[in-house]
């Protein structure tokens, strides 16, 4: 269990582009949160965009005590600046956010209302975008995607506001670019998730072409370390193995095919380029399964203090 | 604060069982002249199980509880007991009351001469018949592979010294195989007949598949403890059958080249021969990397000496015997 904090909302605000309507944004959440009785903090984390933040923290003048702003100077990932902001944040519940309105204001008060008792994460699901159908479509296939992967049930990991307990974050291994997967990272720790039907605010300008191939690249890496992650962290062999299994298999199948040819049809073998696809195959097959057993071996010796079990109580 | 021994119970949706469990283990308990503690372990149950528990260590202070998050299986339960146990010797049983902790006694028995892993052995199941056939021949496969004799490796209530089994790397259904791991590390395993009783509440959570499950764990541990004491040596053993490609193959293709078979053939030859020189290179460069990951780890090195050093009466049991067997070549291994 984590320790009792005293505040009970600190809103990160990840701030990775220069946005014009940006010190708007932030006096809107903290008008937001003002209006209500819990107390709050507003952390901003600046993520390599240069004096950009001076500028904002200088029409922000008026929210000073409630507003904490930390600046990395070069960029950085998203899993360090959110894990930075919660070392410096006191609030019992975690309410990260992009760096610019994603949902209505009603929207929010109901998702931060969505946190009860027994849920230790909200994640918003925009079900009506307000968007070009190239994104929507994009957006779609996506999480459709990676629902069929992970086998979760979320419908919009790409929204940028979530809300979560703060022992999420303390005990969920994130990092690099992984932040949009954190409710499905979040699950695999056995925290309750719910999914929170919300309404999207308004369309978002900024590049994101049909042909943005290293972004359609990113996403495919990530949904493969997804996997790997949530599956075979402690288990390599197993990982590995299938997929050698599978390559010998699939040799051992052609070469019985080609003798059976041999002897049955009487077609010679010596000179057929697929006997030597059926020898790469079941060579490559033992090399992925030789590299599974390496990988079990560094887990088995350097891996022990990594638990595969997290731990909600003890008395 | 230490305690002479703990009793861990991994529970998984066992809210009819659990309070009657404790009354019975307090029982044995009192009459043993031990300080002890039970440690039950909730397996993320979706059914009353943890209040029980909750309930319970108000009335009973040697009780303590651990709550997953959620499912993570019986050896991930066992091994955070194991974490968490704060006692010297650490008794595992089923939570289903399957195991009668009337045989704690015997088990501790063992323990005190000498023996530092101590399985029951249901010596009459009271089980299905096709589980108690289909478990026989599983228990002899994995006596065979694992060269750590015993009849029953399933049996949960089992009795460990605690620094043989603490800080364990398992998953799956590797609980079966703790005492062939810790006898990796020098331990002397021996079992002991216990009482086995039908199940009286709840739904079995064994399945068929199970057993598909517990050969690929097995086959993958038996990997792990005998490529991890020695992964050159492992991985140079896995280049035979490819140095022995590499002949056959090179042979005919000096064969074909000799001989003015047709140019395909040559080629063919002596392609699969480099393709399996490559297979031999990446193994003989795994195994180095491997000596270095074992080599750089802190695993074994630090447990080992200290178990190998006591001295123990052995008194003529088989498996004791078998036990300072393995113990002396485990330790060669250790230190070469």
């Amino acid at each position: 269990m984590a320790t009792r904090k005293a505040m009970k909302y600190s809103v990160i605000i990840l701030l990775e582009e220069h946005e014009e309507d940006f010190p708007k944004y932030v006096q809107n959440l903290y008008n937001l949160f003002a209006s209500r009785d819990e107390s709050f903090e507003i952390l901003i984390m600046a993520n390599g965009i240069g004096g950009f933040l001076r500028n904002v923290l200088a029409q922000l003048n008026s929210l000073n005590d409630k507003l904490k702003a930390f600046e990395f100077s070069a960029k950085t990932s998203e899993a360090v600046c959110l894990r930075t902001a919660l070392k410096e944040s006191n609030g019992q519940i975690v309410v990260a956010c992009g760096s610019f309105e994603q949902i209505t204001k009603d929207s929010f008060v109901h998702l931060l209302e969505s946190l009860d008792e027994k849920t230790d994460f909200i994640s918003p699901w925009r079900h009506q975008r307000v968007d070009s159908r190239l994104r929507r479509f994009r957006s779609k296939a996506f999480n459709a995607l990676v629902r069929k992967i992970t086998k979760t049930d979320l419908h919009d990991l790409n929204c940028r506001v979530k809300i979560f307990r703060r022992e999420v974050l303390e005990e969920t291994e994130l990092y690099g670019n992984m932040y949009r997967y954190l409710p499905i990272l979040a699950a695999h720790k056995g925290f309750k998730i719910k999914e929170v039907r919300c309404e999207h605010s308004q369309e978002h300008g900024g590049k994101s072409g049909v042909a943005n191939i290293p972004e359609y690249f990113a996403r495919i890496i990530d949904i493969l370390t997804l996997y790997f992650n949530t599956r075979f962290t402690k288990k390599p062999l197993r990982f590995f193995s299938t997929i050698g299994l599978g390559f010998i298999l699939a040799g051992f199948f052609i070469t019985f095919y080609v003798f059976l040819q041999r002897f049955f049809v009487g077609h010679p073998i010596g000179d057929r380029p697929i006997l030597l696809l059926a020898i790469l195959l079941m060579v490559l097959g033992v090399q992925a399964a030789s590299v599974g057993l390496l990988g079990e071996i560094i887990v088995f010796t350097h891996g022990r203090k990594k638990k595969e079990y997290t731990i909600e109580k003890t008395i | 604060m230490s305690v002479d021994l703990t009793i861990a119970v991994p529970l998984y949706n066992e809210e009819e069982s659990v309070e009657k469990l404790v009354s019975r283990v307090l029982q044995v308990c009192e009459h043993l002249d031990v300080s002890y503690e039970i440690l039950l372990v909730d397996d993320g149950s979706r059914d009353k199980t943890w209040e029980i528990v909750e309930g319970l260590s108000r009335r009973v202070p040697e009780l303590r509880g651990v709550k997953f998050r959620r499912n993570y299986g019986q050896t991930s339960a066992m091994v955070a007991a194991f974490d968490h146990a704060k006692g010297e010797v650490i008794i595992t049983m089923d939570g289903d009351l399957q195991n009668d902790p009337a045989d704690i006694p015997r088990l501790l028995e063992k323990i005190e001469k000498g023996f530092d892993i101590v399985s029951g052995w249901r010596r009459d199941r009271k089980d299905h018949f096709a589980r108690v056939v289909l478990s026989k021949i599983a228990n002899s496969i994995i006596s065979l592979t694992t060269g750590v004799k015993l009849h029953d490796y399933g049996c949960s209530l089992k009795a460990y010294r605690a620094k043989c089994i603490k800080s364990l790397s398992a998953y799956g259904e590797m609980h079966r195989f703790f005492p062939a791991l810790a006898s990796m590390t020098g331990a002397l395993v021996t079992e002991v007949p216990v009482r086995h009783h039908p199940r009286k509440y709840g739904v079995s959570k064994y399945g068929f598949n199970r057993i598909f499950k517990v050969f690929s764990d097995m086959f993958a541990m038996n990997l792990i403890i005998r490529f991890s004491s020695n992964p050159l040596k492992g991985f140079v053993l896995c280049t035979v059958p490819f140095l022995l490609l590499i002949l056959f193959f090179g042979g005919l293709g000096a064969l074909a080249l000799a001989l003015q078979w047709t140019a395909g053939k040559a080629l063919f030859f002596m392609m699969s021969a480099a393709l399996s020189a490559m297979a031999v290179i990446h193994l003989a460069i795994l195994g180095v990397i491997g000596e270095l990951v074992v080599g750089t780890s802190d695993l074994s090195h630090t447990e080992l000496p200290e178990i190998a050093k006591r001295n123990i009466p052995i008194n003529g049991e088989e498996s004791a015997a078998k036990g300072s067997k393995q113990r002396a070549k485990q330790k060669k291994v250790s230190i070469g």
